[in-house]
């Protein structure tokens, strides 16, 4: 999933990238692997979870980094990660509710790698735009 | 119809196209259709409301939607299930969500409502719309139409 045109340039917010894209992949292998749904819940609900972690630690990280270089996108940007957990949240909530609904797991995981790719080609690209400006980035 | 609002739609398709999936897009036909017929196999309707309001329909090949969907995740996609349409309704909403914010360049202040994703073909997307703009878009991996259906508020 991990594509090299999605790195902004700077390289600790890169190496989370490629982490987190490669968290939401192992979930999504996970839950478009064969075989029975009840059989391989227990893996989709690790990585799911795995990946969850991993979404927080990242997004605090780069918040701390765009606070370090005085991004002036930074409010708006914060806000996006925090619709993006919510929106997580919400679809947790909704698993537990309905005992892990395989079409359920699976409208989560479409929405999840459009969102990611999106977020990191697009709105996260501004940061290393600007990163570069002040000398810290990509050109 | 105003044109703001199909180039807004199309800058926005393109814009997404290129930055998530590497394709380029480029208008292929730009027609009026007596209604919105959903005319491919994935469809993805959006609702739209403030100054502009009514509903945007966008069809997709299903070949076209499953290459999407493959280039996005790098894994090999054979039928149009949940995740694929989950997938294809998302990039419809980003689209969407993109054009919207140009349409206010534009002094025009909209919303979208989520997307609704049917799979199937020709399928009548009866809204008791008028009249739509249908804009065929031509990439290197098949053609998609837009259709547009909105009036503009006194």
């Amino acid at each position: 999933m991990w594509k090299e045109k999605y790195k902004i340039g700077v390289e600790r917010i890169d190496q989370q990238h490629e982490e987190l894209f490669r968290r939401v992949e192992d979930f999504i292998k996970s839950v478009r692997s064969e075989g029975e749904w009840e059989l391989k819940q227990e893996k989709v609900k690790e990585t799911l979870e795995f990946m969850s972690m991993y979404v927080v630690t990242h997004f605090a990280d780069e918040e701390k980094y765009q606070q370090e270089i005085h991004y002036p996108g930074y409010e708006e940007h914060l806000q996006l990660h925090i619709r993006f957990k919510e929106e997580v949240g919400k679809y947790v909530a909704r698993f537990n509710d309905t005992g892990f609904d395989e079409e359920l797991v699976q409208e989560f995981g479409g929405k999840l790698m459009a969102w990611l790719i999106y977020h990191v080609a697009g709105a996260d690209q501004k940061i290393g735009a600007y990163a570069a400006r002040l000398g810290g980035g990509k050109e | 119809m105003r044109a703001e609002c199909i180039n807004s739609f199309y800058r926005a398709t393109q814009d997404i196209f290129e930055r998530m999936m590497d394709l380029k897009t480029e208008k292929a036909e730009l027609g009026v259709v007596e209604e919105m017929i959903a005319g491919k196999e994935a469809n993805v309707v959006i609702g739209m409301t403030g100054d502009l309001y009514g509903s945007v329909l966008y069809s997709f090949p299903k070949e076209m939607t499953l290459d999407m969907v493959k280039i996005m995740s790098g894994m090999e996609m054979d039928k149009l299930d949940s995740f694929v349409a989950s997938a294809l309704g998302e990039v419809a909403n980003i689209i969407s969500g993109n054009a919207v914010t140009y349409l206010s360049e534009h002094n025009y202040s909209c919303d979208i409502v989520p997307p609704q994703i049917i799979v199937g073909e020709n399928k009548s997307i009866s809204m008791a719309t008028d009249k739509a703009l249908k804009l065929t878009l031509r990439t290197s991996i098949g053609n998609f139409d837009i259709n547009i259906s909105v009036k503009e508020k006194k």
